[in-house]
């Protein structure tokens, strides 16, 4: 029988080689939403960071010294990520936090990196309007894909390029970021001269959406666009459908996007997106579909966010060196160029007046219903982040 | 007339999850807050079922069902059955928390990515002209035909069959049936099964017709306003409730704006509570202060 001695002693040496490995590594904290309403987007991108850094620390580390992420889940609770913050912020060895949920919980998180100087990466939601130029905070980065203002704009060129006096109807999900986003694209295509039929608006939990598909169909549209979480874009796309309408829907590309195109097979829906497609089959998309075969319950084509995410951080960890401290991983951030290889139409680029990106990469992916594929309608455009 | 399928539609949907709530309320008094995830688990199930299954969907839909009145009858004995006796709201309290349970266990099980059962069954869910420019998904087509079958079957077995009678006896006073040698406990767990399999069968056909993810949970409790308006202990103030909350619900998308959609079963439900708190078809009660 164990005595209670050495019980304690090996609880005390457990301790020791604990704090002597977090010591020894690069610890960052991930608080995303694993089990909540988003889990299956932040899930996926909790899991890319998560293979991502196991196969650096398997093939030597970073700097010699191996990455810990610490994961906890928030559900996208605000008062959950306001404990997985503080829990962070408190623990002397960790240099970053990653939040990987809904932008509910973005405040909580923010509030406590400011008061410990922790940097924070926001890979996956929405980016907050503290990491836009020209004023970004000191503190906050973001590499996900999302600039709901210069998706949208570039949607409805994409529009009027391919039919010059479309008729436009418009749908959100009735949540602020959605609604905002598919006013501006109302105001940006009434401002060209299309004809601009609306804007459905569906809540988060909605039972059916064939009375909003009703509307458009009746509103006479003949492409439909839609910046929203992807239950409302491809609900109210397959509820068109079923009313027999004929027009064209283009919607943005989140993770599930590639998945999504295969299964629909509808040449008249469209995503755009700044993420590549591994339908692409760029040397990275190989190399991510090698590393993560039976590491993650989602599909691979999902972890493109965590990718990126992972990869800057390795860019960022590699130039801020060993010994780091916060401080000096978030002044590496300040000036840093990350090329993604494929995963994005072009690098990600954060300086003292920008932690978004200098320039987003659009491409728009449809369905060949011919080659049975998907295909590349429009390839990488870039539009200047302001 | 796109519009009134619509409203068909709607309320074929809310009267399925209406069913659930009332069937347990009108036997034992209990709300269950967890109709909302118990549909969304059975759906969950025929998911898992249809991957099992693929080449044989009756057997796959057969099997859910008969384990969506297995669930049914499983919570009520494992769970329910130990709240006999105790206060209401402390049973209501245990659905809560049964709710949330489920939710993050439905999480770690299947992952919260969008599944769709339909194509896992190897079926087309084609849309159908029903005349007068009219079209309608077929499994929307055939949520309306359940909807009917479920409640005639409902209406049968509460009027004509022995069960049906002393759960309607259980429900009106339950220390009487209970003297006249009427199982409680068998007429708790009964209503438990039937709420979830009539729950469940609108999970199962909101999954079949446009895919299941986290949110149908809130679907759920969406369909609340609805029983409250009809009655919580009234079948058929359940699809009275669901006509006018559903006609509410599409006419404001279609004539007004629909964000206020959303609004508009609540604005129902406060003006049904201000005149007729116990709904329209509701046994009037002594109503407690909470």
């Amino acid at each position: 029988m164990i005595k209670r001695s050495q019980l304690m002693l090996a609880a005390v040496l457990g301790a020791f080689v604990s704090t002597t490995l977090a010591a020894d590594s690069y610890v960052l904290g991930l608080t995303g939403d694993l089990t909540g309403r988003d889990a299956a987007n932040s899930g996926a991108v909790a899991d890319g960071i998560r293979i991502y850094f196991e196969r650096v620390n398997r093939t030597g580390g970073i700097n010699g010294h191996k990455v810990e992420v610490l994961v906890r889940d928030n559900q996208s609770e605000p008062s959950r990520a306001a404990t997985d913050a503080q829990t962070f912020v408190n623990n002397e060895d960790l240099l970053l936090m990653i939040t990987a949920s809904l932008s509910s919980t973005y405040a909580p998180t923010i509030s406590e990196s400011k008061r410990k100087g922790v940097p924070v990466l926001f890979a996956g939601g929405v980016c907050p309007r503290e990491v836009f130029p020209p004023k970004p905070d000191p503190l906050l980065f973001c590499t996900s894909g999302y600039a709901a203002e210069t998706d949208v704009k570039f949607a409805v060129d994409y529009i009027q390029s391919v039919q010059k006096n479309a008729t436009l109807g418009l749908i959100s999900m009735a949540i602020p970021i959605s609604r905002g986003s598919i006013d501006q694209a109302a105001e940006y295509a009434k401002s060209k001269g299309m004809k601009v039929i609306g804007h459905e608006s569906a809540p988060p939990p909605t039972a059916n959406y064939t009375p909003y598909a009703t509307k458009l169909k009746e509103g006479g549209a003949d492409w439909v666009l839609s910046w929203a979480p992807w239950v409302t874009q491809v609900k109210t796309f397959e509820a068109l459908r079923q009313l027999g309408w004929k027009g064209n829907f283009i919607s943005y590309g989140h993770n599930v996007a590639e998945e999504e195109l295969k299964r629909i097979k509808d040449p008249g829906f469209l995503v755009f997106t700044t993420n590549g497609m591994f339908s692409d089959g760029q040397p990275v998309h190989k190399d991510v579909l090698a590393t993560a075969e039976g590491k993650t319950k989602f599909p691979i084509t999902y972890l493109n966010e965590g990718w990126v995410a992972a990869m800057t951080l390795e860019a960022a960890l590699k130039k801020a060196g060993w010994p780091v401290n916060r401080a000096k991983l978030a002044s590496a951030m300040d000036g840093l160029s990350v090329d993604l290889r494929g995963l994005r139409g072009g690098p990600i680029t954060w300086t003292k007046t920008n932690h978004y990106r200098e320039q987003l990469y659009y491409r728009v992916y449809g369905w060949d219903a011919a080659g049975n594929r998907i295909k590349t309608l429009k390839d990488w455009t870039s539009r200047e982040v302001k | 007339m796109q519009t009134v399928a619509n409203i068909a539609v709607l309320v074929a949907i809310y009267a399925l999850i209406g069913s659930g709530y009332v069937l347990i309320y009108r036997v034992s008094r209990v709300l269950n807050l967890a109709q909302g995830e118990l549909m969304m688990l059975v759906a969950y199930l025929l998911f898992s079922l249809a991957t099992l299954f693929g080449g044989h969907p009756a057997s796959a839909l057969a099997g859910a069902v008969l384990l969506s009145l297995l669930v049914g009858l499983v919570l009520y004995v494992v769970l329910m059955r130990r709240m006999t006796g105790e206060l209401v709201i402390a049973a209501v309290l245990v659905t809560i928390a049964l709710g949330i349970l489920l939710r993050g266990l439905m999480v770690l099980v299947w992952t919260g990515q969008m599944a769709r059962p339909l194509e896992k069954l190897g079926w087309q869910n084609s849309p159908l002209a029903l005349g007068h420019g009219v079209a309608l998904s077929s499994v929307a087509v055939t949520t309306i035909f359940v909807a009917i079958a479920i409640y005639v079957g409902l209406f049968v077995f509460f009027r004509y069959t022995a069960w049906g009678v002393r759960m309607r006896a259980v429900g009106e006073n339950p220390l009487l049936a209970a003297q006249r040698g009427i199982k409680l406990h068998v007429a708790y767990a009964m209503a438990w099964a039937l709420a979830t399999f009539s729950g469940g069968c609108a999970g199962m056909l909101l999954a079949l017709d446009s895919g299941l993810d986290g949110t149908m949970a809130i679907i759920g409790l969406k369909a609340f306003p609805v029983v409250l308006v009809g009655g919580l202990d009234s079948l058929r103030g359940a699809i009275v409730g669901a006509l006018i909350v559903a006609s509410a619900e599409v006419l404001a998308i279609q004539l007004i704006d629909p964000l206020v959609s959303d609004v508009v079963p609540f604005v129902v439900l406060i003006a049904m509570l201000a005149v007729r708190p116990w709904g329209l078809f509701g046994t009037e009660e002594d109503i407690q202060r909470v």
